[in-house]
C-alpha cells in the first residue's frame, strides 16, 4: 500500500479502551460505520458527539504509552477507528488485547519511539508501509517504526483474519497451519 | 524454554520456539460469555456455514456479566444469548441457576489444564495460569475462529520471573502480593506484552484460590499471561474434575527470562491501591481511619470459598459499622454452597453484609450495587479506575477481602493485623 498521507490527532498517554467505546456499546453489532458514531466520545469532550470523531475526519492516530489499554477485550475499539477513517495509529506502545484486534482487523498499529513528543493535532504525516518511515511533513521530523511482521502484513492483505482463514478454509491449508 | 514457550511448542506441534517467534497453537478450550458470546457464535457463522464446532465439549459458554438480569434491554440479550447456546446443543453451558463467574468456573470444573492453552473473550482469562495452563483473552474474532478451527495465533512472549520466598504473615494474602507487584512494575507498565512466572516456596505454599488471584491480575499489569507451574496442589485440585489428558511442564533450569525479580514475602503487610490508578499503591497502615460508605468482596478476583474463610475468622460475633453497606458475591454455585454449608455466610450475614447470588456483580458496574456519585468504596475486586463499578464520582480503594473485613467493622481503613 506503500504511503499514506493524511492529519493526525495526537492522543495522551493511556488511552484506555473504555472511554474509546463507552459501555453503552460494548454489546453493538460489529459495524464500522456504526461504531465509529461514538468512538473517542469518553476520551476527550470534543468526541462526546455523534460522528465528532468521524467528522475531524482524521488519518493518523499518534499516541504515547498504552495506547488502547484497560483490558477490555471488544473489538468496537478497532473497527470504530476504521470506521472513523483512521488508516494506522502510531503510539509508543499498545496494550496487547487491542493490538491483537488491530491484526485482526488490519489496522496497522505502528511502534514507534518519541513520536508523540514531536507531534501536534492537526500536523500532516505521510507514513512509508513498506519502510516503515513516518514523516512529520508540517514540521520536517522522521521517524523510524517496529518493522510489522510478515504475518501481520499477510492479514492486512487478505482484508482481515477472518477472510484469511476463510481462505485457509476453503482451500483446505487451515490444518497446515501451526 | 519457559514454562510459557513450552506449552507454545508443544501445542503447536514444535520441539521449541523463541520470543518473538509466531504460532497457531491448538486450544484446549474457548470460553465465551453473555456480554460477547452471540457475537462470537455470529462470526463463527460466517466461517462456518455448516455451523460445525471443533469440538461441542471444548467449546464454554457461561452467563456471568448479566445475570439476574437488572433490565429488560439484558433479559432480552440473555434470551438470545440462550437461544444461540441452545441451537449448539453445548453440554458445558453454565447459566443462572449453575452460574459462576467465567474464570471461576474454567478453573473449578477443570476446563484448564497444565500444559494446555485454553482463551476467553474476557480480560481475566489470564486466572489460567494458576494451573500451568496459558490463559489469554481475544477478542471475538479470535474466538469465532477457534471455535471453527481450534487454532489460535500467538506471538511467544518474552518471559519475567517473580522469585518470591519468605514466610507468609498472618492475614497477608495473595492480593497483597499481587498489589504490591502492580506498585512495583506499573499498571500495564514494563510488563506489556510479557510471559510472568511466578515461582519460589512462598508461591509453592499458595492454594489454587490464591494463585488464580496472583494470575488474575497480571492482565492488568499489561502481561499477555501469569503461570505457575503445576506441583502435587494443582494435582491433588484438578484431579476429581480434570477434563481431559494434560502435561505437566515446567521451565527448564537454564530458561531465558527478560527479568528476575526477587520478592520476600516476610516483609509484606496487608496492601491497598488508591483511587483511580491501579498502581497506586501503598502498605495499609499508609492510609487506616480513611473512612469508607461501600464494602465488596467477589469478582474473579476474590470471590473464593478461602476469601470468604478469612473474611469470616475476622467477622464472627462482630459487627459491620452501621455507615458501611457490604455486599459479598460468591464467585460460583459451588463457592455459594461450600460457604454456606462451612457457616461462613451465616457468619456474614449476622455481622451484616448482604450475599449475592454469583455473578460478576458491580465490578464491572453492571449491577447488584453498582456505585452512585460520592461513593467511597473498599472493594476486594481487581480494577479501581475512575467509573469502573458506576458513577465516575465514586472513589474505589483495592484491596484484599481480610482488609475489607476488619475495616468494616471499624467504618474506616484499618489493618487486619491490629482488629484481631
Amino acid at each position: 500500500m506503500a504511503i499514506i498521507k493524511g492529519k493526525a490527532w495526537v492522543a495522551k498517554n493511556y488511552v484506555m479502551s473504555f472511554d474509546m467505546v463507552l459501555q453503552k456499546y460494548w454489546t453493538s453489532p460489529i459495524n464500522p460505520a456504526e461504531n465509529a458514531k461514538w468512538v473517542m466520545a469518553g476520551v476527550s469532550e470534543e468526541f462526546n458527539s455523534e460522528n465528532a470523531f468521524v467528522r475531524a475526519a482524521f488519518t493518523f492516530i499518534v499516541a504515547g504509552h498504552n495506547f488502547a489499554g484497560g483490558g477490555k477485550s471488544i473489538e468496537h475499539c478497532v473497527t470504530g477507528l476504521v470506521g472513523a477513517g483512521i488508516q494506522a495509529v502510531f503510539a509508543t506502545s499498545f496494550a496487547r488485547l487491542q493490538f491483537r484486534n488491530a491484526i485482526n482487523y488490519g489496522l496497522p498499529f505502528i511502534t514507534s519511539k518519541d513520536i508523540n513528543l514531536s507531534c501536534e493535532t492537526g500536523d500532516i504525516l505521510e507514513y512509508d508501509s513498506d519502510n516503515g518511515f513516518i514523516k512529520n511533513l508540517t514540521n520536517g521530523k522522521v521517524f523510524s517504526s517496529v518493522p510489522v511482521a510478515p504475518f501481520v502484513a499477510e492479514v492486512a492483505a487478505s482484508g482481515g483474519l477472518m477472510n484469511f482463514v476463510r481462505q485457509k478454509m476453503a482451500d483446505g491449508t487451515i490444518h497446515e497451519l501451526h | 524454554m519457559t514454562i510459557t514457550e513450552k506449552i507454545m511448542a508443544f501445542n503447536s506441534g514444535r520441539s521449541s520456539v523463541v520470543p518473538g517467534q509466531l504460532v497457531w497453537a491448538n486450544v484446549h478450550t474457548v470460553m465465551t460469555m453473555d456480554y460477547l458470546g452471540k457475537q462470537c457464535f455470529s462470526a463463527f457463522e460466517s466461517l462456518s456455514p455448516e455451523k460445525k464446532l471443533f469440538d461441542k465439549d471444548r467449546v464454554i459458554c457461561v452467563s456471568d456479566h448479566l445475570i439476574p438480569p437488572p433490565s429488560e434491554q439484558f433479559a432480552t440479550m440473555l434470551n438470545e444469548w440462550r437461544e444461540t447456546v441452545r441451537k449448539y446443543d453445548i453440554p458445558y453451558f453454565y447459566d443462572l441457576g449453575r452460574q459462576g463467574i467465567a474464570h471461576q468456573l474454567m478453573v473449578e470444573q477443570g476446563h484448564v489444564l497444565p500444559g494446555k492453552v485454553s482463551i476467553g473473550t474476557d480480560s481475566h482469562a489470564n486466572t489460567y495460569g494458576a494451573v500451568g495452563a496459558i490463559g489469554n483473552a481475544i477478542g471475538v474474532t479470535d474466538a469465532a475462529i477457534a471455535m471453527a478451527t481450534g487454532k489460535c495465533w500467538f506471538r511467544v512472549p518474552e518471559s519475567v520471573k517473580f522469585i518470591v520466598t519468605g514466610e507468609w504473615q498472618p492475614w497477608v494474602m495473595a492480593k497483597d502480593l499481587s498489589l504490591h507487584i502492580m506498585g512495583m512494575m506499573h499498571w500495564n507498565g514494563h510488563l506489556i506484552y510479557k510471559a510472568l512466572e511466578f515461582a519460589g516456596p512462598a508461591i509453592e505454599s499458595l492454594g489454587i484460590a490464591g494463585r488464580m488471584t496472583l494470575c488474575n491480575m497480571t492482565v492488568d499489569l499489561g502481561a499477555k499471561n501469569g503461570i505457575i507451574a503445576p506441583d502435587d496442589t494443582t494435582i491433588e485440585f484438578l484431579r476429581p474434575v480434570q477434563k481431559g489428558e494434560w502435561a505437566m511442564l515446567k521451565s527448564d533450569a537454564d530458561a531465558n527470562y527478560d527479568a528476575i525479580y526477587e520478592v520476600d514475602v516476610t516483609n509484606l503487610g496487608p496492601t491497598i491501591s488508591l483511587p483511580d490508578k491501579l498502581d497506586d499503591v501503598v502498605p495499609v497502615e499508609k492510609v487506616i481511619g480513611t473512612k469508607f460508605n461501600k464494602a465488596f468482596v467477589g469478582t474473579c478476583t476474590n470471590g473464593r470459598t478461602e476469601d470468604f474463610a478469612i473474611m469470616a475468622s475476622i467477622l464472627r460475633d462482630k459487627q459491620i459499622h452501621r455507615n458501611v453497606n457490604m455486599v459479598c458475591i460468591p464467585a460460583s454455585q459451588s463457592v455459594y454452597l461450600e460457604c454456606i454449608q462451612k457457616g461462613y455466610f451465616e457468619i456474614l450475614i449476622k455481622a451484616g453484609a448482604a450475599i449475592e447470588t454469583p455473578s460478576c456483580g458491580p465490578c464491572a458496574g453492571i449491577h447488584t450495587g453498582v456505585a452512585g456519585d460520592g461513593d467511597i468504596i473498599l472493594s476486594a475486586g481487581n480494577r479501581n479506575m475512575k467509573g469502573r463499578m458506576g458513577s465516575k464520582n465514586a472513589k474505589i480503594y483495592l484491596t484484599s477481602p481480610a482488609v475489607v473485613a476488619a475495616s468494616a467493622i471499624r467504618g474506616e481503613i484499618t489493618d487486619p493485623r491490629f482488629e484481631n
